[in-house]
């Protein structure tokens, strides 16, 4: 799995990437710290201000270098699978029927990278994910800014909206007692099933999955789809509810359950949510929800 | 040992009541039958009559209890009591009623997934099958651990049916047993819950009252509560608090009606839930 971390300098991004440590120590997950830095517009047509616009300044640099340090001191050195390089003599095959004991160096088990890219935030963010073939976006917000960044920037929403991938925007008032997840149909991926797992053992948390019906009731294979999920998470011992929703309630729904913690919301393409929940509904969700929401795609 | 009947369809619900039907079985020492009814009139499709009529049920019955066997042998390996299921054709409220009397269960089970939406629920509580049934129901809504049992009550009436019927079913299990006494707030606001003193002196505010004669019943018959709470709060803060409880036991009068806010309470808990109408 790559996680790609996307973060400013205010404390809601440290909490993040806190968060994000434990997630990683569960799964041992390729983890990339994203900064981004506002490209500044060059005052005159010199030459030297054209450059000065690609250059790195500001307090981005540093902040990335502690988020890096906080998440390495999530993991025991000796487990660490960040851990850069590792050198020492190691008997190796030249050719067959010859070995030399050489002094080599391995790699870390697991890549952690931590980038600075210049340009607006929503769209260095997306571009990241997509070169990087992220699984799954993380970030923070400010939540007493209506979950905005810096100048009141919605990024969180946009990011939410726009990428490919899954999506979790982590408040940080919010302790996560029970996980909400709405699935609607029998097609969410192995991988969601998983993610969710992990999120329930990593906040010991409850967990809740919500099947939608449309009005004519459940249909069959929804709820096949629903006792097979069941039974994936009892294997693991985890005890979930079930909980039927209709899709014309589906806002009072969201309001009501959103107060748990972290809400997910199955949007894969096709999905019955990707077309009930327009992007202003995703919007007015992530900004107005007291929880934290992922999207998982 | 007490007789439960577990009313079986082929769907999430009815494998979510047989797997918890189970668990409790298991808990309180009780003998499972399971039923399923195959409705073969109800949208007034007519098969023929006599042989013709005879032959196709036959055919019904068949398919009918094979698929319903399908689904208990999925859980025979951690319910080995588990017998063939009792398989009829007709209407399935009759069906289910007369075999509640004939085979005079203590206990009826099935399956009804918890649902944003309360309609089903209130149609459940409201059908011929729920206002005439003999016996105590449980409506299985989650798949729960059977920790401990929350006991609600109200006014007081409600003490004796609900103690009497409780005692029948769990007189020999160690579950644990909370007693909790709930008012509706009649403003939105901040609500309370309260953990009562049991060493506490009579004399005490209704709630106490109404707790204390509950313990009294029970402590009577060897069953002492753990826990006693005083909860005033919507039904739905009630609810989530209910959460908790592998099951949550009420009683309701046969002849409350489906604005009654108890009703809201119990459709709102996700776990299983005890009702007794006698």
């Amino acid at each position: 799995m790559r996680i790609l971390v996307a973060v400013d300098q205010n404390p809601y991004s440290a909490h993040t990437v806190g968060e994000v440590a434990k997630l990683a120590a569960n799964t041992w997950a390729n983890v990339s710290l994203l900064g981004v830095q506002s490209k500044r517009l060059p005052k005159n047509e010199g030459s030297d201000a054209k450059t000065r616009a690609w250059k790195i300044d500001g307090p981005l640099p540093n902040v990335l270098s502690a988020y890096r340090d906080n998440f390495l001191s999530y993991f025991k050195e000796e487990d660490c699978p960040y851990t850069e390089r590792e050198f020492g003599y190691k008997m190796i095959e030249l050719r067959k029927g010859l070995w030399e004991e050489l002094y080599v160096c391995k790699s870390a088990k697991k890549n952690f990278r931590a980038l600075i890219r210049i340009g607006n935030p929503v769209k260095e963010i997306l571009a990241e994910a997509k070169e990087e073939e992220t699984d799954l976006i993380v970030l923070g917000c400010d939540t007493s800014q209506g979950c905005s960044w810096e100048n009141n920037m919605a990024v969180p929403q946009k990011v939410a909206n726009d990428a490919a991938c899954s999506v979790l925007v982590a408040k940080k008032e919010k302790k996560v007692e029970r996980i909400v997840c709405c699935l609607d149909h029998d097609r969410v991926s192995q991988q969601s099933l998983e993610m969710i797992n992990q999120l329930v053992t990593l906040h010991s948390a409850k967990l809740t999955i919500v099947g939608f019906a449309e009005s004519e009731g459940i249909k069959t294979r929804v709820e096949k789809k629903l006792d097979n999920v069941l039974r994936y998470y009892h294997e693991r011992n985890i005890e979930p509810w079930i909980e039927l929703a209709e899709l014309s309630s589906l806002d009072a729904f969201i309001a009501q359950e959103a107060k748990w913690g972290l809400m997910a919301l199955w949007m894969g393409k096709m999905s019955i949510l990707e077309k009930a929940l327009p992007k202003s509904k995703v919007k007015k969700l992530i900004k107005g929800s007291e929880s934290s929401v992922l999207i998982l795609r | 040992m007490i007789k439960a009947l577990v009313s079986l369809n082929m769907d999430l619900a009815s494998s979510i009541a047989l797997r918890y039907s189970c668990r409790l079985a298991e808990i309180i020492g009780m003998k499972l039958h399971t039923m399923h009814v195959e409705e073969v009139d109800k949208e007034g499709y007519s098969p023929g009559t006599g042989w013709v009529r005879s032959t196709w049920e036959k055919g019904l019955l068949q398919t009918s209890q094979e698929e319903i066997l399908q689904l208990i042998n999925t859980e025979k390996s951690s319910c080995p009591s588990l017998d063939a299921p009792i398989i009829r054709i007709g209407e399935r409220e009759e069906e289910l009623l007369h075999e509640i009397d004939d085979g005079s269960y203590d206990l009826f089970i099935e399956g009804v997934l918890h649902s944003f939406n309360a309609v089903n629920f209130y149609k459940k509580i409201q059908s011929k099958l729920y206002r005439y049934a003999s016996c105590p129901i449980i409506i299985v809504k989650n798949l729960v651990d059977l920790n401990s049992v929350a006991l609600l009550l109200g006014d007081g009436t409600d003490v004796r049916p609900l103690i009497t019927s409780i005692l029948k079913i769990f007189t020999k299990s160690e579950l644990t047993v909370d007693l909790i006494h709930y008012t509706f707030q009649k403003f939105k606001g901040s609500g309370f819950r309260e953990k009562v003193d049991n060493s506490k002196t009579p004399g005490r505010e209704n709630g106490d009252k109404v707790l204390g004669k509950a313990e009294m019943m029970l402590s009577e018959m060897g069953c002492y509560p753990k826990d006693s709470w005083v909860i005033q709060d919507s039904p739905k803060k009630i609810a989530d608090f209910l959460g908790s409880y592998g099951l949550v036991a009420a009683y309701i009068p046969s002849h409350s009606g489906k604005k009654n806010r108890l009703m809201e309470l119990l459709s709102q808990v996700p776990s299983a839930t005890l009702l007794c109408r006698r």
